[in-house]
C-alpha cells in the first residue's frame, strides 16, 4: 500500500484526524527544514484550517476522496492565489497571483492540505536547485549533496517526510531527476495530460506538471486526479485517465526495451542497478529487447536550443511594471527595464536568455533554432519507431547519483550533460517514470526511468508498479512521518 | 566565434545589463555553450520539417464576454500604480 491510502484508512477510521496528521507533517517542517530548505513558504495556518474543514466532514459521517486532508505541497512556480509564488527568483519576490493554477484548483476542491510552496532552481531552470534565490535544497539522504533539480524542493520534501506527495513540474528532467537522487518516484505525464494554466511558463513545448511521491501507487492516485481536460490551456488534450485500476495487472509478455545510447557514459553503479531491474522484469514474465536509438546524441544540444529559445519569449514579460520586483533608481523607461531584469534574474536565467535571444535572431535562426526544432521532429519519429517494437523503454534517470554541494555551479556544460537520460521525453512529449533501484556506495539513491508511449500512463505505471512491489529498495523509506 | 559586441548585442536586445567586468566571462561561456550547440549541425540536413508536437490544431472559442478580473484585483501586484493604471516614472 501506498502513503496517500495508509493515511486515507486512518482518517477514515478515525484513528488521527487531520489536524493531528497535519500538525506532525508541521512539526517535521519545523524541525528539518532549516537543514533541507525545501520549502520557500509554509502555510500553516492555512493548511491546519483545511484540515479542520475535512475533519468536520469525517465528524459528520460525509465521505471522504482518497486526497482529501492528505498533507502536499506545491512548486514555487504554481500560482496559488493570495499565497507568495516566487519561481525561486528576486524578481517575483513579493507576488501573489489573483488565481489559482488549474492543478491547484483540482487539489483544492479535491480537499487537499496545502502545507507550503517549495524550493526550486530559479524558473526551473538548473539540475542541483542552487540557482534558487533562496539557496539550494538539501538531499535528506545526505545533506553534503543537493536534493537535484529544478524540483528539489519537492523531492526533497517528499523524501524527507515533509510533505506526503508534492506537485512539481519537468521541462527537460526537473521532476525525475531530484526524484532519483532523493530516492523518491517521480511522475512526468505525457505533454498535454496535465493542464499548465497557471504554471509560470519556462518552455511552453516541453513545460509539464507531475506527481513527486513515496510510491508509484500514490503517484497513480495524484496523476488519476490532475489530468483533467482544461478549457484554459489551449494544448491540454480532454481525455480522462484512470491508472489506479490497473496497477496490478499482470506483464507477462509486455516488451521492455533497452536502448544501448542510454547506458553509454552511464556510472557503473546506476548501469548496473538498471540492469537488474530488467532481471527483475524477466522473472516477472517480461521480455527485455535491446535496440539503439541513434537520435539521443543530439537530444542534449536540440533541447538547450528550443528550451532557451522558448525561455527567452517567456521570460520577456518581467519588466517591472506589472508585477514583482522593480529597480530603485532609473533614468527613462528601457533603463528602467533593463536594470530591473539585471539585478532581478540570476545568472543562469540571464545566460539561458542571452542563449535563446542569440539561436532566434537574425543569422542564427535557419542554423540553430530551426535546425534544432527540425530535429526534434526526427527524435519525435525515433521513439516512434521504438515503441513499434517495445511497450516501455527502461533507462537510467541520470547517469550518476546525487552531486555534492556547489559542483553543478562550476561549469553549465557539464551541468548540462547530465541531463542526456531525461531530456528525450520532453523533446518527445512522453510520459515517464523515476523509480528508485538501488543504492550506490555512498548510500546516496540511484533511479531507474521508464518510458512510455504517448498517453499510456496506464501501462507505463502498472510496469513501474510491478517492479516496486518485487524489490524492497529503499523501502524502509517509504512510510511518512512517525505517527 | 562569439565576440564581445556579439554579447553587448544579444545582451540589448534581450533587455540586460552587462557589468563590464563579467563581459569577458560570459563572452567565453557562450562561446562554449553556442560550440555545444553547434553539434546539431553535424546531423544530416534531410530533416523534415517539424512544426508541432502530438499534431495539436488550433482551439477555438465562441466569442463570448465572460466577467474579467476587477482592475484593483490586477493592479494588487504592481510597483506602483495611479488612477486605476499602472505606473512608470520618467525617473526614479
Amino acid at each position: 500500500m501506498g502513503l496517500i491510502k495508509k493515511y486515507h484508512d486512518l482518517l477514515v477510521k478515525k484513528e488521527i484526524s487531520c489536524v493531528e496528521l497535519t500538525q506532525k507533517y508541521l512539526d517535521e517542517i519545523n524541525k528539518s527544514n532549516g537543514d533541507l530548505n525545501a520549502y520557500i513558504t509554509v502555510t500553516d495556518e492555512l493548511a491546519l484550517e483545511n484540515a479542520k474543514k475535512v475533519d468536520a466532514k469525517i465528524k459528520a459521517g460525509e465521505e471522504i476522496s482518497l486526497l482529501e486532508g492528505i498533507p502536499m505541497t506545491l512548486k514555487d512556480n504554481i500560482s496559488t492565489k493570495g499565497v507568495e509564488t516566487t519561481c525561486a527568483s528576486k524578481i517575483l519576490s513579493g507576488y501573489k497571483p489573483i488565481y489559482d493554477a488549474t492543478v491547484y484548483e483540482i487539489l483544492k476542491s479535491s480537499g487537499a492540505v496545502m502545507l507550503g510552496k517549495t524550493n526550486m532552481d530559479e524558473f526551473a531552470m538548473g539540475s542541483s536547485s542552487e540557482t534558487s534565490y533562496f539557496g539550494g535544497s538539501k538531499n535528506p539522504h545526505n545533506l553534503s549533496c543537493c536534493a537535484g533539480g529544478s524540483s528539489g524542493g519537492g523531492a526533497s520534501a517528499v523524501g524527507g517526510n515533509l510533505a506526503v506527495y508534492a506537485i512539481g513540474s519537468d521541462t527537460g528532467g526537473s521532476i525525475r531527476q531530484p526524484a532519483s537522487f532523493c530516492g523518491v518516484v517521480g511522475l512526468k505525464p505525457t505533454y498535454g495530460a496535465v493542464s499548465r494554466y497557471g504554471l509560470i511558463a519556462y518552455a511552453s513545448s516541453f513545460d509539464q506538471i507531475g506527481p513527486i511521491t513515496k510510491t508509484v501507487e500514490d503517484a497513480s492516485i495524484v496523476f488519476d486526479a490532475i489530468s483533467k481536460y482544461d478549457e484554459k490551456d489551449s494544448t491540454s488534450t480532454g481525455s480522462n485517465y484512470e491508472t489506479f485500476n490497473t496497477l496490478n495487472d499482470d506483464i507477462k509478455g509486455k516488451k521492455i526495451g533497452i536502448a544501448y545510447e542510454y547506458l553509454n557514459g552511464v556510472k557503473d553503479e546506476v548501469k548496473e542497478a538498471v540492469l537488474n531491474a530488467s532481471k527483475v522484469y524477466e522473472s516477472l514474465g517480461a521480455e527485455i529487447v535491446y535496440f539503439n536509438l541513434k537520435e539521443l546524441d543530439y537530444a542534449l544540444p536540440v533541447y538547450y536550443i528550443l528550451a532557451c529559445a522558448e525561455a527567452s519569449s517567456n521570460l520577456g514579460r518581467y519588466d517591472g511594471i506589472r508585477y514583482g520586483y522593480k529597480c530603485e533608481h532609473y533614468e527613462g523607461t528601457h533603463d528602467m527595464i533593463c536594470r530591473t531584469r539585471s539585478e532581478g534574474f540570476g545568472e543562469e536565467v540571464k545566460r539561458r536568455i542571452l542563449l535563446g535571444t542569440y539561436v532566434l535572431s537574425a543569422g542564427y535562426y535557419d542554423a540553430y533554432y530551426k535546425k534544432a526544432q527540425n530535429l526534434r521532429g526526427s527524435i519525435v519519429r525515433a521513439f516512434d519507431r521504438a515503441f513499434a517494437d517495445c511497450d516501455v523503454i527502461l533507462a537510467p534517470t541520470v547517469p550518476m547519483t546525487a552531486f555534492k554541494l556547489g559542483k553543478a555551479q562550476f561549469d553549465p556544460i557539464e551541468t548540462y550533460l547530465t541531463d542526456i537520460c531525461t531530456v528525450p521525453v520532453n523533446i518527445a512529449s512522453l510520459p515517464a517514470v523515476s523509480v528508485p533501484c538501488g543504492i550506490d556506495k555512498e548510500g546516496l539513491p540511484i533511479g531507474m526511468q521508464l518510458i512510455g508511449r504517448k498517453f499510456d500512463e496506464k501501462t507505463l505505471l502498472n510496469i513501474a508498479y510491478k517492479y516496486e512491489q518485487s524489490t524492497d529498495n529503499l523501502k524502509e523509506t517509504k512510510w511518512g512521518v512517525k505517527l | 566565434m562569439v565576440t564581445r559586441e556579439d554579447v553587448e548585442n544579444i545582451a540589448l536586445l534581450s533587455k540586460l545589463f552587462i557589468d563590464e567586468n563579467d563581459l569577458d566571462k560570459l563572452t567565453e561561456d557562450m562561446q562554449n555553450i553556442i560550440n555545444f550547440a553547434d553539434t546539431i549541425n553535424k546531423a544530416s540536413d534531410e530533416s523534415e520539417e517539424f512544426d508541432n508536437i502530438n499534431n495539436l490544431e488550433n482551439v477555438f472559442r465562441n466569442d463570448v464576454v465572460k466577467e474579467s478580473l476587477p482592475v484593483s484585483e490586477i493592479l494588487s501586484n504592481a510597483p506602483e500604480q495611479a488612477d486605476d493604471h499602472f505606473l512608470v516614472r520618467k525617473r526614479g
